[in-house]
């Protein structure tokens, strides 16, 4: 017994001992991300997204003619941890910069390190409008806010349904809060009236009592916010309940993401959905890059890891800039970013008072025939929208 | 020399942060201690008193928002929740304990268990004080520098570690130790048990809430998910005092070193890739079955097992 707990802690210790070791030429970027725990999905998808733009930049001879070496760290979607990571990156790796993470409360503790130790944060796909809104310095992003994550939604219920109720259903989080904020503010603006604007706990595993509510209140749309297994199950019970409704409408995250579909089946059909990105827009590499994920983990990647994927390219399009590899001197460079990727053109901008804020149109997607389809804005459409949808006993 | 064993270890952690530690090692220094204060504060109820609870993140999440609230909606530096959180928390400890304690041993735990949830979820829906799911978000942290973080929550760990022993050793501390291991017989000797448990909660209540303040201080952020959790704080709670050993003065301390610095560093391991949780989950295992009654309960054990004996 003894002595096997010796050799056990032996081998662990040489074991970290040994990974520490580093070669001179290669640009070391460790990523933290939740990889265990609820957000595992997202962060398995973002870290698959991450090694395909490290293999491609590496293959054309990486930045500035350094090996791009990838590593990742779990945070488990905690925040103390995730900041313990970041703290170690910065101070004991001296990573000049900083990419990653998921949730919006991990990259708020992320983005608070980052802006004191002044080392640059790319965020890549957390959402909470507040993150940009600190005055932060070195905190960037280049996924679109919250706020504006239904505008494409909100552009299609305008122009095609013109409904005059809706109902809003969100998890009780702040990316589910500040997304339902968000739409009850552009309802107004629509003149929608909104029935009921109701919050569930995330994870729940019956939504019934809630939907029979929105059944009893007859909305012409019903507009969800959830993370992904909520979303599925959202759409299976609504099924059940046959609740009907002119349009079931998806804030992004969980019902843009594959998974939506393999688990709600069916019930997915004709369900629209915020997106900030289909393997169907016309941005340079966007297809390709969607190709090859679905080639190597058979199915297409949402928005999530195209945006991951990039990131890497406005990287290294900013360490090529850069005159050296400071905190600052990146900071700079990112700054003055101004670059077409595959999740689209990146660009830092410092209005509606946000800073270093990326402004990209939202993209609207329905679930057809089992499969994603981009509906909206016209000119990125693959499909045809189809509206009004069938109610459920006209299903078969 | 053990009984300046406590004041050796002070000393060395005071004069730590002069040896030049990066920033990482001293965040999960602070994380360590802080884990260590609530350790303490749990261990004075759970072991000494005997009540066990599944609740502590309440305590933790009503001292951090004590702190968040001053800040966002008064103005006042989030340090005041430090202090005023002693009153709140211990009214708030008040009227848990009048409903709680009423209950003995699994329905104690179980009520306990539902504060902490009650809490989560009110804490999500009193928008108007607590900013629901968005949290409460420090917009710039007093100090960039981890030096003073460090020494408060070492002030904050060596008043808690003295008052608990502080506690035992007096008369309240045998009441506590009667309740625990007989409520009845306690009783029956005239020990009012429903009284002496309130003041175990409520001080175990104000320790936590303390290191609940501190914490809304140091990480500049909480929601209700990350102050109130289930899982990080009540259960993280209980396996701290319980691997380090219940009843015992340095379990806590000797708990919170494995639970923080220990799970960083096998999570730091990069060939494990997500599997080093498996590997921390196997070692509490482990430690849960050979040493029930954690490492410093079964100190005399593991000292045979490293062929010690003769060394003390």
């Amino acid at each position: 017994m003894r002595r096997i707990f010796l050799v056990v802690m032996a081998a662990v210790f040489t074991v970290s001992l040994f990974a520490t070791g580093a070669f001179a030429e290669d640009f070391k970027l460790s990523i933290p991300l939740p990889l265990t725990g609820k957000q595992a999905k997202f962060g398995e998808m973002m870290k698959r997204s991450y090694e395909m733009a490290a293999e491609e930049i590496n293959a054309k001879g990486g930045i500035k003619k350094k090996k791009i070496v990838l590593s990742f760290e779990d945070s488990g979607a905690k925040p103390d941890t995730a900041r313990a990571i970041v703290e170690k990156l910065i101070d004991v790796n001296k990573q000049p910069v900083i990419v990653g993470e998921y949730t919006s409360a991990c990259a708020k503790a992320v983005a608070a390190v980052a802006e004191e130790r002044k080392t640059p944060y790319l965020i890549v796909a957390s959402a909470d409008d507040a993150i940009t809104q600190q005055h932060y310095k070195y905190v960037f992003r280049q996924n679109a806010v919250n706020a504006h994550y239904g505008d494409g939604v909100v552009d299609f219920l305008r122009r095609v349904v013109k409904p005059t109720t809706i109902a809003i259903l969100y998890e009780s989080s702040a990316f589910g809060t500040s997304g339902a904020e968000a739409m009850v503010k552009d309802a107004e603006k629509l003149g929608i009236r909104v029935l009921m604007k109701e919050r569930y706990e995330a994870g729940s595993v019956d939504f019934r009592p809630l939907l029979s509510k929105v059944k009893a209140a007859q909305p012409d749309v019903v507009y969800m916010v959830s993370y992904v297994m909520d979303a599925s199950l959202l759409m299976k019970q609504i099924k059940e309940l046959r609740v009907d409704a002119k349009l079931f409408a998806g804030g992004a995250a969980g019902f843009a993401i594959p998974e939506f579909i393999d688990n709600a089946k069916d019930a997915a059909e004709y369900v629209i959905s915020a997106t900030l990105w289909m393997p169907e827009v016309k941005f340079p590499g966007a297809r390709e890059f969607a190709e090859k994920y679905k080639k190597r983990y058979g199915d297409y990647p949402s928005y999530h890891g195209a945006s991951a994927y990039s990131a890497l390219y406005v990287l290294k399009n900013a360490l090529d800039r850069a005159k050296t590899w400071t905190p600052d001197k990146i900071r700079d460079a990112l700054k003055t970013t101004n670059m077409k990727t595959a999740f689209g053109p990146i660009k830092f901008e410092d209005r509606e008072g946000y800073q270093n804020q990326n402004f990209m149109d939202t993209l609207v997607l329905q679930v057809q025939k089992g499969e994603f389809e981009t509906i909206w804005l016209a000119q990125y459409a693959s499909k045809q929208y189809i509206y009004p949808i069938p109610s459920w006993r006209e299903r078969r | 020399m053990k009984r300046y064993l406590p004041f050796v270890i002070l000393t060395f952690l005071v004069l730590l942060p002069l040896a030049g530690l990066s920033t990482y090692a001293m965040h999960i220094l602070i994380l360590v201690i802080m884990w260590s204060v609530i350790g303490m504060a749990w261990n004075l109820l759970g072991g000494y008193c005997g009540q066990v609870s599944f609740g502590h993140a309440a305590f933790f999440g009503v001292g951090a928002y004590t702190s968040g609230i001053l800040y966002q909606k008064l103005g006042i530096s989030a340090w005041w929740g430090i202090p005023l959180s002693i009153i709140v928390v211990a009214a708030f400890a008040l009227v848990i304990g009048f409903i709680c304690l009423r209950l003995r041993g699994p329905f104690f735990a179980l009520a306990t268990l539902a504060v902490g949830v009650i809490l989560r979820v009110s804490a999500e829906n009193l928008t108007g004080l607590t900013q629901g799911d968005l949290g409460i978000m420090i917009r710039t942290r007093t100090w960039v520098g981890k030096t003073w973080y460090f020494y408060i929550i070492l002030a904050l760990a060596a008043v808690t570690f003295f008052l608990v022993r502080k506690t035992i050793d007096s008369k309240l501390g045998y009441y506590f130790v009667a309740i625990r291991e007989d409520q009845d017989a306690a009783e029956s000797l005239g020990i009012p048990a429903t009284l002496y448990k309130t003041i175990a909660l409520c001080i175990s209540g104000v320790l936590t809430g303390m290191a609940g303040a501190f914490y809304m201080n140091y990480m500049g952020y909480i929601d209700p998910k990350v102050v109130f959790a289930l899982h990080d704080i009540s259960i993280v709670t209980i396996m701290v005092v319980m691997v380090g050993g219940a009843a015992t003065y340095w379990g806590p301390i000797i708990g919170s070193v494995i639970m923080v610095l220990l799970a960083e560093l096998i999570r730091s391991i990069p060939v494990l890739g997500v599997a080093y949780q498996t590997l921390f989950g196997i070692l509490l295992i482990v430690i849960i079955i050979f040493l029930p009654n954690g490492i410093a309960g079964d100190w005399p054990k593991l000292k045979r097992l490293f062929g010690l004996r003769g060394a003390s």
